[in-house]
């Protein structure tokens, strides 16, 4: 893969205020150029269209480029993303700032079919819950799972794909590609570390009161309890610590990941992002 | 509403029927399917005869969505869909959108129904319209999916004349968006010496408070993280994030015009199975029964009573 590795900051859905503090946030856009703001896992924390167009807009004029999280979502984070979309699209669609500077992350398929609908022009990638359609994974490999899965992604205009891994140099099938029936050159990922997310869920297990028998909920009544901590959890099952953040469950892995950016870029890996517990 | 249940081998067909099910779906070698489990003790082209002979619909699962195959790999795949499509499958319950793509640009469409498996989860509509493009008959909803929010999902199935289906909230497992849970297998983290998947995400577990240690406390929220941390530290304990399904949501999922009801527990042996999916038909019959007596606003506190009492199969 040419070019050279390009890096990112994850931010998540706290933007660019999760670089309060002196001098953070001009350390990071010296070291960054990429900075990943929205809600990655969960529609409730889901920022509405006026706080997308600020982060996009800040990080633009200082000169970096950000890629817009969006989430899986039910009728609810459907309806608060129709507008986010259709403001990113009518701002950022037409502003020759934005060309090659502004994508979006998509975790759901409805999220696809949103931007369709609402003339969302932006480069999009699948997201982390959503790259297994296109990817086998393990501690060990990474192999796209057949060719077919890479045209329709193709077809849908996705040809990012956002994981993270354990941290071991993963092999792959791209020597293949060929028998497998695509071009390793219309692929391009993006790897955050240094977690790994396990799983995640709807109901989320730090916040949603109990569900008694006689409980048919609407939906999480959402009280932001994720945003009071994150928890590290011991498993006598597991070897690893699990940590929790909100409704997703993740895995540490500190080992180192990589020797250089020649080794990322040979397994087209051309962006990587720092994606802290936050 | 009515009953689907897995089937496994040839002697659990006639006594699942019997206990009340009306179609009966099951996993095959060579068809990647989610839970690997395979048929056994008959071919499956025999076991179609056999469930069309007793008058009732077979299916069969191919839902895996990480379906791992060359060029040539994927021809057979297709082939040997198309060749049990000949043979009498009823439907196909899929959940790659690799292999709907295929199976959409073939010049040969399939006479079976395509069902979207619930491990590729659909929570709204937007996603819904997404998966009719390529043929879906039967929507299989993901348990992390509510009843009363899932309202939208299921008005848009019914106008678009697409069938809807639910697992029973008592014989059903992973706590998370199971089809996206990686802690059901250790594929990237590792277990201890004996221990096997399934307890960390699914209703169950060890059932005692786990350990839980604060990160990064945010002073303002401080007061709260006590109370959280013992929510989590038994939620962790059994079996993870906290569970949407539910008597009440049963019936809510019933009033709302849900047309089938899923068993779905491979592992189980031939004399659960049946016991079990005798268990759904009791519970659509009970709610069906008290609404017809009572009303439907009278009927849902009885039935989620009576549910509540129900203790095992």
């Amino acid at each position: 893969m040419s070019g050279a590795l390009e890096t990112g900051l994850r931010l998540a859905e706290r933007g660019r205020a999760a670089l309060d503090g002196a001098g953070t946030l001009e350390k990071a856009l010296r070291r960054f150029r990429w900075f990943y703001a929205g809600a990655e896992f969960c529609e409730n924390l889901l920022p509405d269209a006026a706080w997308h167009e600020r982060e996009v807009s800040f990080f633009l004029e200082k000169g970096a480029s950000v890629c817009v999280l969006t989430p899986p979502l039910g009728e609810k984070g459907l309806k608060r993303l129709r507008p986010v979309f259709k403001r990113l699209a009518s701002v950022f669609g037409r502003d020759p700032r934005a060309a090659g500077r502004v994508e979006v992350t998509v975790n759901d398929f409805g999220a696809l079919e949103l931007a369709a609908e609402t003339g969302l022009k932006l480069p999009l990638s699948a997201g982390r819950l959503l790259y297994e359609n296109m990817f086998f994974a393990d501690r060990t490999k990474m192999a796209v799972i057949n060719g077919e899965a890479v045209r329709l992604f193709r077809s849908l205009g996705v040809s990012r794909f956002e994981f993270s891994t354990t941290g071991r140099l993963l092999s792959n099938n791209f020597s293949e590609a060929a028998k497998y029936g695509f071009k390793p050159s219309d692929i391009a990922l993006t790897l955050h570390y240094p977690y790994l997310n396990l799983t995640t869920a709807r109901a989320c297990a730090v916040g949603l009161p109990d569900i008694g028998p006689e409980d048919s909920v609407r939906g999480v009544a959402c009280r932001r309890e994720c945003q009071a901590c994150s928890f590290e959890a011991g498993h006598p099952l597991v070897n690893e610590k699990l940590l929790v953040r909100g409704n997703t469950v993740f895995l540490k892995f500190p080992e180192k990941f990589y020797s250089d950016p020649a080794t990322l870029l040979k397994r087209r890996i051309n962006r990587l992002v720092y994606s802290p517990f936050l | 509403m009515k009953i689907v249940s897995c089937f496994m081998e040839e002697k659990e067909i006639a006594p699942l029927i019997e206990a009340g099910a009306d179609e009966l779906y099951t996993s095959v070698p060579g068809l990647p399917s989610f839970d690997e489990t395979y048929l056994r003790g008959i071919t499956i082209e025999n076991a179609f005869k056999k469930i069309h002979a007793l008058g009732k619909k077979a299916l069969v699962a191919a839902n895996s969505s990480q379906i791992v195959l060359d060029t040539r790999g994927l021809k057979k795949l297709a082939d040997r869909l198309r060749a049990l499509d000949a043979a009498g499958a009823d439907a196909f319950i899929i959940s790659s959108p690799s292999l709907l793509s295929l199976l959409r640009s073939s010049p040969r469409r399939l006479r079976a129904d395509l069902h979207l498996s619930s491990v590729q989860p659909c929570f709204n509509t937007a996603a819904l319209r997404f998966f009719l493009r390529f043929g879906i008959r039967r929507l299989i909803l993901p348990t992390q999916l509510p009843a009363l929010e899932a309202a939208e999902v299921l008005k848009f199935c019914r106008r678009e004349g697409v069938e809807t289906e639910i697992f029973d909230y008592r014989f059903f497992g992973c706590n998370y968006v199971n089809g996206r849970c990686n802690i059901h297998l250790p594929r990237f983290h590792t277990f201890k010496k004996g221990a096997k998947g399934g307890a960390l995400c699914r209703c169950g577990g060890p059932r005692q408070a786990l350990p839980v240690k604060p990160l990064g406390v945010n002073p303002e929220r401080a007061g709260e993280v006590p109370a959280i941390a013992r929510r989590l530290a038994l939620r962790m304990g059994g079996g993870g994030a906290p569970r949407f399904y539910n008597a009440a949501s049963f019936f809510d999922f019933f009033t709302l015009g849900v047309g089938w009801l899923k068993y779905g527990v491979r592992a189980d042996p031939p004399a659960v199975k049946a016991r079990k999916v005798g268990q759904l038909r009791a519970m659509a019959d009970l709610a069906g029964a008290l609404i017809k007596e009572r009303g439907q606003r009278a009927a849902r506190p009885l039935f989620i009573e009576r549910m509540t009492a129900w203790r095992g199969a």
